[in-house]
């Protein structure tokens, strides 16, 4: 089970390889959409990307609802421990 | 204004509404008279396509020609021959109300991404339908995959990344839904600047207010940007979108720069 910590930095890379996202302004209030620049396409890539990275399906449902960097940490931490080891 | 600057200016007031009611009748008459009867005569959907993208090529061909023989505009092209190949994503700045106009009489047959509101405007909803042109209605992940998976079967297509006319006197602001399709459909762009001057059928004034002087369309064909070029093969689709759109932003400003632009 991963730590919502571990959960954020994994996303933070993320962000940043698929993004070219500065870091720094990736923190828990940075809102998706306005503050990072993710449209609706970008974000079926993260999907794409976090099921990859915590080797579990994502419903993009459960996303619907996701604003800002920490929601996406809420979200991936309710998802539980990864059905099969995760890619690094 | 002089007295006879006042009377060019309302001759082509008059030329610019009759060329208008051209472009609207004309369009209504076709779709239910040329268009239906190519569509009858093709044995498939792509025949019947091809050919009324041709008709519409050849219409907007004699329209550029009586707008200039009304005396309402000049305008030069440089570059044309690259425009003719198949399979190439057009990419364009977006000045003026008829910059697809121009465009699409210099290519005999291209797709284009539309607005969705020329589907509801009865001048416009037939001639938009007939040819296939693609509405920028629904999910962005629908637009973008029909229009890679038409560039990919080698069919060409129009984009304007900035997605709506330009703003005159502002800095160009370009969107990422063109490279995004460049992106998904490995496709090489042709880049075409237009510049229009004076300033005319802009989004900041009513389609009737005729500038001071006859203006003039330059159109200018760039170099062929390869999918090697801008999509390394490892590099994420979500990245080279955000690249090649940082790119789109600096070519045009630059090149309208390079043109004299005034903007």
């Amino acid at each position: 089970m991963y730590s919502k910590d571990e959960i954020h930095t994994r996303l933070a890379r993320a962000l940043v390889e698929l993004f070219e996202i500065d870091p720094a302004k990736i923190t828990p209030e940075a809102h998706l959409y306005q503050d990072l620049g993710i449209d609706s396409i970008d974000a079926i890539d993260l999907v794409l990307k976090l099921k990859e990275m915590t080797g579990r399906k994502i419903q993009p449902e459960s996303f619907r609802h996701v604003r800002t960097v920490s929601d996406v940490v809420e979200a991936i931490h309710a998802l539980g421990a990864p059905e099969v080891p995760a890619a690094p | 204004m002089r007295v006879s600057e006042r009377l060019d200016v309302g001759l082509r007031t008059l030329a610019t509404g009759l060329s208008f009611a051209s472009f609207g009748l004309g369009g209504m008459l076709l779709s239910i008279t040329l268009f239906p009867i190519l569509k009858l005569l093709s044995r498939d959907v792509d025949t019947a396509r091809r050919r009324i993208q041709l008709a519409m090529h050849y219409t907007f061909r004699v329209f550029v020609w009586e707008m200039k023989m009304l005396g309402l505009l000049s305008y030069e092209v440089v570059g044309r021959e690259r425009l003719l190949q198949r399979g190439k994503l057009v990419v364009a700045n977006h000045p003026s109300l008829i910059d697809v106009v121009f465009l699409i009489a210099l290519m005999p047959e291209v797709d284009c991404i539309v607005k969705q509101a020329l589907w509801r405007n009865p001048f416009t909803r037939g001639p938009v339908s007939w040819a296939s042109y693609i509405p920028n209605s629904g999910s962005s992940e629908r637009l973008i995959e029909e229009a890679a998976s038409n560039l990919r079967m080698g069919r060409s297509l129009i984009i304007f990344p900035e997605g709506t006319r330009s703003v005159p006197g502002q800095p160009l602001s370009m969107q990422r839904g063109a490279a995004r399709i460049a992106a998904a459909a490995r496709a090489n762009i042709v880049p075409v600047t237009i510049l229009c001057e004076p300033a005319t059928l802009t989004k900041a004034e009513p389609w009737y207010q005729v500038p001071r002087r006859r203006p003039n369309w330059k159109l200018v064909v760039g170099e062929t940007l390869s999918a090697n070029d801008y999509a390394p093969v490892n590099e994420p689709p979500s990245l080279v979108a955000r690249r090649l759109t940082e790119f789109f932003l600096s070519y045009f400003t630059n090149s309208l720069a390079a043109l004299g632009s005034k903007r």
